[in-house]
């Protein structure tokens, strides 16, 4: 029920990359996916998608580092839990919509600012949406996956007794910083990394953000594909079919590269 | 100084609603005026109680999540269970992970041409379909944790008790994956209430969930009702987190 539709689905696409089927087939060939690899436009939307994935998850570690050491005891109980996990309420279509009105040129955060008289025009605001650097998708990442990663930090802190590993090295001479670099990052490191990991993934598949957010070159890949699909010129699908299959092809095979389907299947999902 | 970071924190996590509710009372917001020309319940009114155009979203929107969320539960429980205590776990498993790693939206890509064949492109039953495909490793990955040595000795237990299949299900194993199942539930509805991408591909925008709609407001340059759909998208999860969380610190 799982597999069938998904290896069906594969299956299509892959004969529809190949010609074998499709509005404007004409028996097998291999110009599409010639096309396909060799555009220079499709592996800078892998790359714009990989640095988006990276970078996001990268500062949004480090954001949900800092609050889980730092408000370790609030996370667990207390108020403060509400708050940390309210930011999961937001679907990725909202927090978009809501990026794009904050710091759009005409937006919150440019009224607010000029109202300041920090700049005195709408051009003055500094570019973030739809910027080539892709900074509105990544605000936007940010946003939704911190309280993800702030929890996972917390509970791995947590069930992993790190507390008192860290009390153990302050009895031994260890100075804060010494427990921070030798104990405490590693530890969190080493139990988060395949979480880590498989989100870069997830970011980089994301739809909604880049849709309001990214601009038309170079694009998220899942955009990219999406667009060759749908658009008017019939030979552009076969092409788009073939990029979603080399999306795949990569998902799998760097997922088993890292082991991450291997350690993942084993793992306990935090009760959230 | 940790107080106020903490108020300061609060009050960031809390903005994103407070700006939604602001934007959906609107009207006539001209750059650079810092707050909107006049402030009114026009949009509500209109939309939820005039056209009902966002009230019909929201049932579809709750229609299709609460169902999904159903199903899920009820399929994923049985076959986490035959996939939890069969000799090849861990291959089961490995091949269940490639839909829920995949983007639903790929997926969606590689689905279509099935839902066309079918007729079910552009209808709920069709969007219900592709979110299940999406939504079930979700489902078997919670409940794969819930099976196993303590709950299959259980079980033969109440066998050997003299209970019959069915009570042994009802009376002990149900009871025991309550905490499972309401995770499942809850998870199952987000991914649907969340979703846009397959949805829209597959439901060709006929399918207008409340996602689909902030994305038509917006591509309308309508914001104000863009707002309004996005508060009606926030308000179920903060509600499930309110139970959710509550009932999870209750316990603890």
């Amino acid at each position: 029920m799982v597999i069938l539709p998904v290896s069906t689905g594969l299956i299509y696409a892959t004969s529809y990359s190949l010609g074998l089927t499709g509005l404007m087939s004409q028996g097998f060939t291999t110009a599409y996916w010639g096309e396909a690899l060799s555009s220079q436009d499709v592996w800078s939307s892998f790359l714009y998608s990989f640095w988006v994935g990276i970078v996001s998850v990268f500062i949004a570690a480090c954001i949900a580092l800092g609050l889980a050491l730092g408000w370790q005891r609030s996370i667990q109980q207390g108020k403060l839990s509400y708050f940390i996990f309210l930011p999961l309420c937001y679907p990725a279509t909202v927090m978009a919509f809501l990026v794009h009105q904050w710091f759009s040129p005409s937006g919150f955060f440019s009224r607010l600012f000029y109202n300041l008289g920090i700049i005195d025009n709408l051009e003055a605001f500094p570019i973030v949406i739809r910027d080539y650097y892709g900074i509105g998708i990544i605000l936007c990442s940010i946003f939704l996956i911190t309280p993800f990663f702030t929890i996972l930090f917390s509970n791995i802190y947590k069930n992993e007794r790190i507390n008192e590993l860290e009390n153990l090295s302050k009895t031994l001479g260890s100075s804060v910083n010494q427990i921070l670099r030798r104990v405490t990052l590693p530890i969190l490191f080493n139990r988060s990394k395949t979480t880590l990991l498989l989100f870069v993934i997830f970011v980089m598949g994301s739809y909604e953000a880049p849709l309001i957010l990214g601009r038309q070159n170079p694009q998220m890949i899942t955009v990219a594909i999406v667009n060759k699909i749908q658009k008017f010129n019939l030979n552009d699908i076969p092409v788009g079919y073939a990029m979603s299959i080399i999306y795949v092809l990569i998902v799998i095979i760097s997922l088993n590269f890292s082991g991450i389907l291997k350690t993942f299947q084993n793992r306990k999902i935090s009760n959230i | 100084m940790n107080r106020v970071l903490k108020y300061i924190y609060a009050c960031l996590v809390v903005f994103p609603v407070i700006f939604l509710m602001a934007m959906s009372f609107a009207e006539k917001w001209r750059f650079p005026d810092f707050w909107p020309e006049n402030w009114t319940f026009k949009n509500w009114s209109s939309s939820i109680f005039g056209q009902g155009d966002l009230l019909y979203s929201l049932i579809v929107s709750l229609g299709i999540s609460l169902m999904l969320a159903s199903l899920v539960c009820v399929i994923s429980f049985f076959v986490s269970k035959e996939i939890a205590y069969s000799k090849y776990r861990k291959t089961y498993m490995k091949l269940t992970l490639i839909p829920y790693i995949l983007s639903p939206i790929i997926l969606a890509v590689i689905f279509q041409y099935y839902f066309a064949f079918t007729s079910l492109t552009g209808k709920i039953l069709g969007v219900l379909i592709a979110q299940l495909f999406f939504a079930l490793p979700f489902g078997i990955v919670i409940f794969n944790n819930f099976w196993n040595d303590k709950i299959l000795s259980l079980e033969q237990l109440t066998f050997t008790l003299g209970a019959t299949p069915k009570e042994s299900l009802l009376k002990a194993v149900i009871p025991l994956s309550k905490p499972a199942i309401i995770l499942c539930f809850f998870q199952s509805f987000l991914v649907s209430w969340f979703e846009y991408g397959l949805t829209r591909f597959i439901g060709l925008g006929k399918v207008k969930t409340l996602t689909v709609m902030v994305f038509n407001f917006i591509n309308e340059a309508n914001v104000f009702y863009a707002a309004l759909a996005c508060v009606l998208l926030v308000l179920p999860p903060i509600f499930l987190l309110y139970i959710n969380k509550k009932a999870l610190i209750l316990k603890q």
